[in-house]
């Protein structure tokens, strides 16, 4: 028999693992977000709360995953993929407000190589990536799934070289994994998008990739359709206002006006 | 049972080598690190045993995150293994194994140590004063004790290394046939719309695999068992 003294002790323990958590206000919004959006939407989230005392708490991860838990009934009461297809894959089964659906931000792929001075490399059909690589590994997020590497495999595959590479691929969870990689000098090139190399310090990008050689990247948001939550609308709207503008433009994104944004979504 | 795909294949089979060489390889390891815990009075015991803890504590993406800092290409080991012999752990399969090595070794100590702290003491003594040295006596008296304790360490720690997915997508990436194991390839597929078919058959896989493991070690352990008593 436990002495009553660490009884106690379990009991308090107890208590605070029940009570840590405590039960989000009215006022705070969930916010699931491709990863790719980590260092601009921090801040924007930042600045949300600054205005309206509310608290943006923002779940980064694949926008493949954040569909799969939406899906699954996780409490996000605000998604913006890097992606329409993962939108479009919600929409399908009716778990988000088809209303609220507008396409907010453009990005580029680019790619970077280790290290803060390597030389420029020309993306043109046939390039060489292959030779760059050598035994080295090109970092990208999953290629059948997370959209960035589903965007850079069909990039490589317009310019013909993807059957060079395919084999020395290195495919990440997400597209921040494949800019790890490649910011610790693990792998020496990888495939992200401009707003992440932007965000890294320790790596430089060495070329674009041609907008017209993979499907437009574009990042829709919408509320969920379970949302009850009239924080969620706020923040929606707030995205497109020009604090969070500036914040997403200084982070290297193309905010689209409303009126392109509808042209593009579907 | 349906046939297996290629790639189905590929990851059952690379999951296999990969927990195969993580657990015979970290088996001598954790007999002297259970041995060296349950017998030793040293200074720092406890810090070597949290050490030993520590990956069963943490998250495993931050073992994988440290084992990507020690262990990759400008990792300080990893570096001082790539240039003095040739061992490459970053984006190879060695890598996949050494983070499943890890993150298996300290449910494996933990099996083994109980069973050498349940060996009594007593035997040892007697075979000491008939003449046996202190590895002999081991040989001869404590490993037999200890073999089923041993044997559950090394399932244990099998299994483990057959699920580790976390430190491994973090340390050496999903690469198809050489670091993409049964968990990545389940979460990979759970990724892609319209992939829970292709998931849900390598769950089953997964599923018959653990089982195959638990029951052969119930029955490994069961035979080793009646041959101590009876022998």
């Amino acid at each position: 028999m436990r002495p009553p003294r660490h009884r106690q002790l379990l009991a308090a323990l107890l208590a605070l693992c029940v009570t840590a958590a405590p039960p989000a206000s009215a006022q705070d919004v969930m916010i699931f977000a491709a990863a790719s959006l980590k260092t601009a939407l921090d801040g924007v989230a930042a600045a949300w709360s600054a205005e309206t005392g509310g608290e943006a708490v923002v779940s980064y991860a694949a926008s493949s995953a954040l569909a799969r838990q939406i899906e699954a009934g996780a409490p996000a009461d605000v998604f913006i993929s890097a992606d329409l297809d993962w939108m479009d894959y919600l929409a399908s089964w009716g778990l988000i407000d088809p209303d609220t659906r507008r396409t907010l931000l453009s990005n580029r792929i680019v790619l970077i190589a280790a290290g803060t001075d390597a030389p420029p490399v020309e993306i043109a059909p046939g390039f060489g990536l292959a030779a760059l690589l050598g035994e080295g590994r090109l970092a990208m997020a999953d290629v059948d799934a997370v959209p960035a590497g589903r965007y850079g495999k069909a990039a490589l595959e317009t310019l013909g070289v993807w059957g060079n590479v395919e084999s020395r691929i290195a495919e990440t969870e997400n597209v921040r994994a494949a800019l790890a990689f490649v910011a610790l000098g693990e792998a020496p090139y990888g495939i992200v998008y401009a707003t992440d190399a932007n965000a890294e310090d320790n790596v430089t990008i060495v070329g674009t990739f041609p907008e017209d050689s993979h499907p437009p990247i574009r990042y829709p948001v919408a509320l969920t359709a379970d949302t009850a939550n009239p924080a969620a609308a706020d923040f929606l709207e707030f995205l497109g206002a020009a604090p969070a503008r500036a914040l997403l433009e200084a982070q290297g994104f193309t905010v689209l006006d409303p009126t392109d944004a509808d042209a593009h979504a579907g | 049972m349906p046939t297996l795909t290629p790639d189905e294949w590929q990851a059952l089979a690379l999951s296999l080598k990969v927990s195969f060489w993580a657990t015979a390889l970290s088996l001598p390891v954790g007999l002297l690190t259970a041995l060296v815990l349950a017998r030793g009075t040293f200074r720092g015991k406890s810090i070597l045993n949290g050490l030993v803890h520590l990956p069963l504590i943490l998250p495993p993406v931050v073992t994988g995150y440290l084992l990507l800092l020690t262990f990759g290409r400008r990792g300080p080991v990893g570096a001082f293994l790539d240039a003095n012999f040739g061992i490459v752990f970053s984006f190879r399969w060695t890598g996949a194994a050494l983070a499943a090595a890890v993150m298996a070794f300290p449910l494996m100590v933990r099996a083994i140590r109980l069973s050498i702290e349940a060996v009594d003491a007593r035997l040892e003594d007697a075979a000491g004063t008939l003449g046996a040295n202190r590895l002999w006596t081991f040989v001869i008296v404590t490993l037999p004790l200890i073999l089923p304790g041993v044997i559950a360490g090394a399932i244990l720690g099998f299994a483990k290394a057959m699920g580790e997915f976390g430190a491994t997508i973090t340390f050496v990436s999903s690469i198809p046939g050489e670091t993409r194991t049964l968990p990545a390839a389940i979460y990979g597929y759970t990724q892609v719309p319209g992939g829970q078919p292709q998931a849900m058959r390598l769950t089953l896989i997964a599923v018959a695999v653990a089982m195959t493991a638990l029951i052969a070690s119930e029955f490994v352990a069961r035979r080793v068992a009646r041959r101590i008593r009876d022998g």
